[in-house]
């Protein structure tokens, strides 16, 4: 168990290697998804956060933002699964082409759900 | 059967020979014959707002000449005049169910019995068909002070006229000076006080009572003014009144206003109007206001005075002209309604702005909105009123409900649906949803960058991609 203390040596030294190690480790394609899904959750926390505390007045405008960035998490998230070679055996027959493509396809039509739930 | 049937053949030809004879006349109408109609029509112009045509039943023991004022100034004003006693069969009041008058004087307050036309129903009727009724009762029991009390008139029993020693004066204790309230809507401006002799009746709790005519705070209704009588009172008083007329909350002349408009008025005695207490000086030696007053009860109750009515209503969105027929939740609405006023000198209705305190409810089953509705400045007889509508929908009405003591009852109501906005009539583009709205585009956004780079990157991938697979 790490301790908890984020200034300790010991901490920073195995976040320090569990970056270097994700840095080395990692496909660039990964990092890609990584990145989008980093951006994905800060966006809807940030919708979050303002509904709680400014106005969920126009209740349907924060469900479709709130929800494409979940939505949209959601289907990268599976795509990075798919698409990810550690999981090659549990895909055996999606191939990464089909992968994104099966990706692309449900985000258009999340996002055309979402444009008109919007308001 | 037969006879009947003969009898209704009768009429029908009767009806058609008298609609043919008024076509020939019509047709054949010259210029001056039309002219002399016209003037005919202007002298016999009704100055109430219901017709001329009076029917005057008297007891057979008085004569038109005890009334003589009363009645005369009556037929100075136009009225027509028809008199009967309560016996005779002709001309009745109400024949096939029509009135033949348009108002009724009943001055026999002695008279027991009625020919068949006159009954408690009959007149009952008469008021239900807007006629006006004035009827006078006496300390005797007839069938007219039974139907009293379905006018929430409570006559004492019978044989106990008002009577009041006071002020002290030589007439007998049964005929009573009584101040008239000056503010009366009834009656025009202050009165000298009237004479009075008759019987004084207590009000039940009914919102259609006008009382005109209040008794004097000392009178009580009593059947003996000797003092050997007085017990009864004495024993009465020490029961806190039960049982007892007396005092100023009791009525001796009472106007009744029906809801379709009809007016009777009840008189305690009829010697109010005769010519004998018109003359009658008062205590300070002047004359009394029994005239003036009685003219004033006879144009109150022949629907001359505090008469009006509603012209029309309309409504509509306030930046249009014409009413829809429907308005969506919060839309600001303009409703107006226009309210006439008869006028006896010229007979004719007259834009009236002078109500105070009309309401205006917006309602579904309960008024969601009630507020004053106001005269508009400018413009005669014209009530309106800008509001918004409740953010609630449903089938609303706009509903005027003026009922005031004295003045004719101002009733409108008009149906109107109130809807949510249709889909395409929400605001949009709100500026607290921005976020929202920035929140979903830069997902777009990011989307596409994306798969851009993701596709981008296929290309130049395959060698690199490889090489981590054989890691």
């Amino acid at each position: 168990m790490a301790p908890k203390t984020v200034s300790s040596p010991a901490t920073t030294n195995s976040f320090q290697s569990l970056l270097r190690s994700y840095n080395e480790t990692t496909l660039p394609r990964l990092k890609l998804i990584d990145a989008f899904l980093l951006f994905l959750m800060l966006s809807g926390i940030i919708q979050f956060v303002y509904c709680v505390l400014v106005t969920n007045f126009p209740f349907n405008a924060f469900l479709a933002g709130f929800g494409s960035c979940v939505g949209q998490f959601v289907l990268t998230a599976s795509l990075r699964s798919q698409v990810n070679p550690a999981n090659r055996a549990e895909f055996k027959e999606v191939s990464p082409e089909r992968a994104f493509a099966d990706f692309a396809l449900g985000s258009i039509v999340l996002h055309f759900f979402v444009y008109n739930f919007l308001g | 059967m037969s006879t009947w049937s003969v009898a209704r053949w009768l009429q029908l030809i009767q009806h058609w020979q008298l609609r043919k004879r008024c076509l020939h006349s019509s047709a054949m109408v010259s210029p001056w014959r039309f002219l002399s109609f016209l003037g005919f029509a202007a002298a016999a112009l009704a100055k109430s707002s219901t017709g001329n045509s009076v029917l005057v039943v008297l007891d057979p023991g008085s004569s038109r000449d005890n009334f003589s004022r009363f009645f005369d100034g009556l037929e100075a004003r136009g009225y027509e005049l028809t008199f009967r006693t309560p016996k005779d069969a002709h001309p009745a009041v109400i024949e096939h169910d029509h009135p033949e008058y348009s108002h009724v004087i009943l001055f026999a307050p002695e008279s027991k019995t009625y020919s068949s036309d006159i009954t408690p129903q009959s007149l009952v009727t008469l008021l239900s068909k807007n006629t006006n009724l004035l009827i006078a009762v006496s300390p005797k029991a007839t069938p007219l002070t039974s139907l009293a009390a379905e006018f929430s008139l409570i006559l004492p029993p019978p044989g106990t006229p008002l009577v009041s020693h006071f002020p002290e004066r030589d007439t007998p204790a049964t005929v009573i000076p009584v101040d008239v309230s000056p503010s009366n809507p009834v009656l025009s401006g202050s009165l000298p006080p009237v004479w009075f002799s008759g019987v004084p009746f207590a009000f039940n709790s009914n919102p259609h009572i006008v009382p005109i005519l209040n008794a004097p705070p000392q009178s009580f209704a009593a059947d003996s003014d000797a003092d050997s009588g007085a017990d009864a009172v004495v024993e009465a008083a020490d029961k806190g009144g039960e049982g007892l007329w007396a005092g100023s909350s009791l009525g001796l002349v009472a106007g009744f206003q029906t809801l379709g408009g009809g007016r009777a008025t009840w008189v305690g005695g009829v010697d109010l109007f005769s010519d004998e207490y018109a003359q009658k000086p008062t205590l300070d030696g002047n004359k009394p206001g029994n005239e003036q007053f009685a003219a004033d009860v006879a144009a109150w109750t022949f629907q001359e005075t505090g008469v009006l009515r509603v012209d029309g209503s309309t409504h509509h969105h306030v930046n249009e002209t014409t009413p829809r027929d429907r308005y969506t939740i919060n839309d600001r609405v303009t409703y107006t309604l226009r309210v006439s006023k008869y006028n006896p000198t010229s007979a004719e209705w007259e834009p009236y702005s002078g109500i105070d305190g009309m309401q205006l409810e917006f309602t579904m089953l309960d008024p969601h909105i009630r507020t004053a509705l106001q005269p508009t400045p400018g413009v005669p007889g014209e009530y309106s009123l800008t509001f918004r509508v409740p953010d609630r929908h449903g089938v609303f009405k706009f509903n005027v409900d003026y009922k005031r003591k004295g003045w004719s009852y101002l009733q409108s109501t008009t149906v109107v649906p109130v809807v949510p906005p249709r889909h395409d009539e929400y605001p949009r583009f709100l500026s607290p949803a921005w976020p929202y709205y920035a929140g979903a585009i830069s997902t777009s956004a990011a989307f596409l960058a994306f798969c851009a780079l993701w596709l981008a990157g296929d290309s130049a991938e395959p060698k690199k991609s490889k090489s981590t697979k054989s890691d």
